[in-house]
């Protein structure tokens, strides 16, 4: 399967490194670029809709992110800007260029990572299939499918999975889940969420696989 | 009260005193002498009346006049000495009265005096002089000459001249206190300029100054609040200034801060809440040792920084320089020597005053930077000579328009390389500053590609005193 490509333009090495690592255990590909005028010397040379969507940091060696839009609008990807700036004028700078969003450092990283799957939600370049072992998750269809054969869920529980999946090996609160499956003006108990968990196991046979993360929540486990 | 009219209403009210003393005093003056000149007029008329009278009686006794005869005789001469103010007294007896008054006590001693004696009576409005006096001849019959004369129009010059003179010293009043008013006014009118002055400045216009060009203490006193004025401008300026550069530098600080906290929080955030490989978790750890490391060498630096801003931690000695460079070589040398790069140094000069461990630490801060610079294989050179310390490297240069800017806190020629060096952008604004405490200044040539050279060079080639104390 295709793993959706995120192009992470940020020049210092660490939190480079910070962000692919989060977004590779989420299940995407990413390719990271230290310095302006490298960014617009690769994206001459890459081909339209290569990439789902890029992070680009503002204070950028060689040409600052601002100045990059028009390279990355070129090749049709969209940007979210990564900043220290958190003021006012550049955020409304950085959105009025283009920008799909605007995230000021520091950020969490499930922030960053529900941000990404909304942009690219809304720019029609969700994954369509997520994989995870021998089920496959259809986006499309609202189908889920082990080993070929369909499995019935219902539908907050297939919500639940795909949530879980789309930001696989990542932590989510009973409060988060809640908060993003039932809305938040749901007053229900957190347990509600362990319910569903337990179905969600069983349906699936995923007892090792949704893992309870003690003092944070649950967590859908696949390096592969 | 306003300072002008409280001025005024006295001055006025001072001179309206005197005026009307003096003018009561020539009044009185002039109404005593006009009494007394008439008094004597009349005095010395009586006499000589009395005199000629005394003649014509005697002649009159010679003859030896009856009683009759006698007061006719007598009645003849007054009328021929014009005697229409006279009253004739024989024996304290009226004898000849054409005045229009009586005498009301003929016998009254008053008149009975060898030399003249003068009252005057005041009746209803008219004055009236009285004088009289004895007739000195022989005989047994007492004459006394008595004469009334009305003396009003003496009484009415005066009057009518005291009402001029009131009338004169109330024009004289209401000009003089109009001319007093707008003068004072008009004295005193830099004290206003100088008190909206005063309030624009309280009011926040710190370029507003008196236009006050006058000679007198108004004057001065307008020079000497200028004068404070241009001082508190300076100050506050200056204050400004300081608090603008503690503002940036705190907006760099935050800004700084905030790269590697976004480092820290991301890797322990993703380390407690993402399945990590075996690998990826060393590396996240590795990643949040290395930025912790970063923000203590930030902390430290910026510690020393702040510290040289109290300047009671400095202690300036004599040091012999050519100490201090051995002493930094060995510091030094083993750093550089991981790097292969040489340090040759040269020492011509004898001992200075300094604080040992700051220009120590200045001269480790502009090798470190020219070491960060240059290559494998290179060659640093320190040099004192005369009153400036060179270091000299042949390394990469600072682009030209970045020159000026090197010196600013948290400023990075090339942000990625110092990152990697360890570097946070505070070195050269701490060797400025130790530069500045020695009374010394920075000097930096560079060419790009060429490498670089920073003097730092001491204001004087003596031994340091008294550029410090």
């Amino acid at each position: 399967m295709v793993k959706t490509k995120i192009l992470v333009i940020e020049d210092d090495i660490s939190i480079s490194e910070l962000i692919c690592m989060n977004l590779e255990a989420a299940g995407y590909e990413t390719v990271a670029i230290r310095d302006g005028l490298e960014a617009e010397a690769f994206l001459q040379g890459c081909a339209e809709n290569e990439f789902a969507l890029a992070l680009a940091d503002v204070m950028l060696p060689g040409k600052d992110g601002f100045a990059l839009m028009e390279d990355l609008q070129k090749r049709k990807i969209p940007v979210i800007y990564l900043t220290a700036k958190d003021d006012v004028i550049s955020k409304v700078h950085g959105l009025k260029a283009g920008a799909e969003d605007y995230i000021v450092k520091p950020f969490e990283v499930l922030e960053l990572l529900v941000r990404i799957e909304k942009v690219l939600k809304r720019t029609g370049r969700s994954r369509q299939k997520i994989q995870i072992r021998d089920v496959v998750i259809d986006l499309k269809e609202h189908s889920v499918s082990k080993a070929g054969e369909k499995v019935a869920l219902k539908p907050l529980e297939y919500e639940l999975l795909v949530t879980l999946a789309s930001s696989k090996n990542v932590a989510f609160s009973r409060e988060e889940l809640l908060n993003q499956i039932w809305g938040c003006d749901y007053m229900g108990e957190t347990r509600t969420v362990d319910v569903h968990i337990g179905q969600l196991r069983k349906k699936l046979d995923f007892y090792d696989v949704i893992r309870t993360i003690s003092k944070t929540g649950y967590r859908l486990e696949d390096l592969s | 009260m306003k300072l002008w009219k409280k001025l005024s209403l006295v001055t006025v009210l001072v001179m309206l005193g005197a005026m009307a003393a003096s003018g009561l005093a020539v009044i009185y003056y002039e109404k005593q002498y006009n009494q007394e000149k008439t008094v004597e007029n009349y005095e010395q008329q009586l006499k000589f009346t009395s005199y000629s009278l005394r003649k014509e009686l005697e002649e009159g006794i010679q003859a030896g006049y009856n009683e009759i005869t006698m007061n006719s005789y007598v009645d003849f001469v007054m009328r021929r000495l014009e005697g229409d103010q006279y009253i004739l007294v024989k024996n304290n007896q009226v004898i000849f009265n054409r005045t229009p008054y009586d005498l009301a006590k003929p016998e009254d001693e008053r008149w009975g005096g060898e030399e003249p004696h003068s009252i005057i009576l005041k009746r209803e409005n008219d004055y009236y002089l009285i004088t009289g006096k004895k007739i000195m001849m022989a005989g047994n019959d007492e004459y006394k000459l008595v004469l009334i004369q009305d003396i009003s129009l003496l009484y009415e010059g005066l009057r009518q001249q005291a009402i001029y003179s009131l009338i004169i010293y109330f024009c004289a009043t209401i000009i003089s206190v109009i001319l007093i008013f707008l003068i004072t006014r008009r004295i005193l009118k830099p004290l206003r300029e100088l008190q909206s002055a005063a309030l624009d400045i309280s009011g926040g216009n710190l370029k507003r100054r008196a236009a006050v060009r006058t000679r007198d203490e108004i004057g001065s006193v307008a020079k000497a609040f200028n004068a404070m004025a241009d001082q508190i401008e300076n100050q506050v300026t200056e204050l400004e200034q300081e608090s603008e550069r503690r503002k940036q530098l705190l907006g760099s600080l935050t800004h700084e801060l905030k790269t590697p906290m976004t480092s820290i929080i991301g890797y322990s955030d993703t380390l407690l809440h993402v399945n990590l490989k075996g690998e990826q978790k060393q590396l996240a750890l590795y990643h949040i040792k290395e930025e912790c490391s970063r923000l203590g060498r930030l902390g430290s630096k910026l510690m020393s920084l702040m510290g040289l801003y109290d300047n009671d931690s400095i202690c300036m000695e004599n040091v012999s320089m050519q100490e201090l460079f051995e002493q930094t070589a060995q510091i030094e040398k083993h750093p550089l020597n991981n790097r292969g790069i040489k340090l040759e140094y040269v020492c011509a000069m004898g001992n200075r005053r300094v604080d040992r461990d700051l220009l120590e630490s200045l001269l480790i801060n502009l090798i470190d930077n020219s070491a960060k610079a240059s290559r494998e294989g290179d060659t640093i050179y320190l040099i004192g000579e005369g009153n400036r310390i060179l270091v000299k490297d042949q390394g990469c240069g600072i682009p030209e328009e970045e020159i000026n800017r090197v010196t600013e806190a948290f400023y990075m020629v090339d942000k990625a390389r110092s990152r990697k060096e360890g570097g946070c952008g505070l070195g050269l604004a701490l060797c400025s500053k130790i530069a500045t405490l020695h009374g010394a200044k920075l000097l930096i040539e560079s060419k790009v590609g060429e490498g670089t050279q920073i003097s730092v060079i001491f204001e004087e080639d003596g031994d340091g005193k008294g550029v410090y104390s």
